[in-house]
């Protein structure tokens, strides 16, 4: 059996969230770096595997997967012993939702102004606006309330134990804390005491502290 | 006890919720959020849906909200038999299916969205277009569509070869930007068209395609 290839870029966001789950559940995988930089995942020989022209994408022994999140739950099916995918169907209807509330109420403003945070942070020439990241912190602020509300009655953001859903959140929710300082950022205000102790819960995690000098391939554990 | 929506009928989510109860034979019970009159922001929604979205639903007492979640939900508890969702135990396919949901979801869902906010509701309010705005929304959901007429090409379906809640998911807006918005998207682009024809025509989103 052929280890599991990680076709995508150390320090990108998505990549980093696929390798997250992987860590999580202990699957040896090897990193194969795109050469984004250079647009080689616009060019056909890449776009027979990811038609989007994304990355990240894997190949788990021939079989080839695009889309985190799916390919996260795509690894997690394969060990559904981790509860990270609950199966009782009304556990699996909450963390359906809370899949779907990361996807329609964080991402959407998270990954717009985190990902322009983060090329301010790293010094990249890539043009940012200021008026961007503040408008969308903004609509993240609101959401946050509602995290606020949700959180104050519940350990995660689907019940009690950890899913998915809540391990999709990293990555952009460490970016949005770019806007701030350690102690007072979007993610970490004395105004909503659960968000953050839910989040510096998940930015403590071994597999989300593995690879902050970036992804690399991870044959043992 | 009948199922009950907490919703608006003319909106997308409401109706996409809708959709799969009459695919599932489920009745349901409309319960009408006033969107126009900001029901959904008020306090007794809010305990419902903290994010004062619709719609949100009451199934003999479990509640939840999200429309695709809810979708996936009915078929769990109704959908006996139904496909719409594959077999957890067959992992390929349970995985290109989770691959097609996360595709509307991502490459899909907002475009198409604000595509038909600025071509037929701002119109309908008396708000001006943003030119700008729609000629890059046409231009980011055409070089999508040209994916899915690729992926179509190959597959009936955008998760292999079954009809599958990941294309369902589309109607609401594939609706609109077609049939209100008159934009040729679909009907420029042959497999794409044949996928439409065939999800929009099945009896179960023609009952609730102007309103849950």
């Amino acid at each position: 059996m052929a280890i599991l290839k990680l076709y995508g870029g150390k320090q990108a966001s998505c990549t980093r969230r696929v390798a997250t789950v992987l860590h999580e559940l202990n699957v040896p995988f090897e990193l194969i770096e795109v050469d984004v930089m250079n647009g080689a995942h616009k060019k056909p020989e890449y776009l027979k595997f990811q038609p989007f022209g994304q990355i990240p994408y894997i190949d788990d022994d021939g079989f080839i997967l695009y889309e985190t999140r799916a390919i996260c739950r795509y690894i997690a099916a394969k060990y559904p012993k981790s509860g990270l995918i609950p199966t009782e169907p009304k556990a699996n209807a909450l963390f359906e939702q809370a899949a779907s509330v990361e996807l329609t109420n964080f991402d959407p403003s998270a990954s717009k102004a985190g990902l322009q945070l983060w090329i301010k942070k790293m010094g990249y020439t890539y043009p940012t606006d200021d008026k961007v990241i503040a408008d969308h912190l903004e609509t993240l602020e609101k959401k946050l309330d509602a995290y606020e509300a949700i959180l104050s009655k519940q350990r995660y953001v689907a019940g009690e134990t950890i899913t998915l859903a809540d391990i999709f959140h990293l990555r952009y929710g460490v970016y949005v804390t770019y806007d701030g300082s350690e102690s007072d950022n979007i993610m970490n205000r004395a105004s909503r005491p659960n968000v953050a102790r839910w989040y510096n819960e998940l930015v403590s995690r071994p597999s989300w502290l593995a690879y902050l000098d970036g992804v690399k391939t991870t044959t043992a554990y | 006890m009948p199922f009950k929506i907490y919703g608006f009928p003319p909106s997308t989510c409401t109706r996409r919720v809708a959709l799969v109860c009459k695919e599932l034979n489920v009745p349901y019970e409309l319960i009408p959020v006033n969107i126009p009159k900001g029901e959904h922001k008020a306090p007794e929604y809010l305990k419902r849906q903290p994010f004062g979205v619709v719609p949100a639903i009451d199934d003999d007492g479990f509640t939840m909200f999200e429309s695709r979640p809810v979708a996936r939900y009915l078929v769990a508890k109704y959908g006996k038999g139904s496909t719409l969702v594959p077999d957890p135990k067959d992992i390929i396919a349970t995985a290109k299916f989770e691959q097609a949901v996360s595709v509307e979801n991502n490459h899909f869902d907002e475009p198409a969205g604000e595509l038909f906010l600025q071509l037929v509701i701002k119109p309908m309010r008396g708000l001006p277009k943003d030119e700008e705005r729609v000629k890059a929304l046409l231009a980011t959901l055409n070089s999508k569509l040209d994916v899915y007429e690729m992926v179509l090409a190959k597959q009936p379906y955008l998760g292999g070869d079954i009809l599958t809640l990941a294309d369902l998911f589309h109607l609401p807006w594939l609706y609109g930007l077609t049939e209100k918005a008159k934009l040729d998207l679909v009907t420029s682009r042959p497999n794409v068209a044949r996928w439409y024809q065939e999800i929009s025509s099945r009896p179960a989103w023609q009952a609730v395609k102007d309103g849950a």
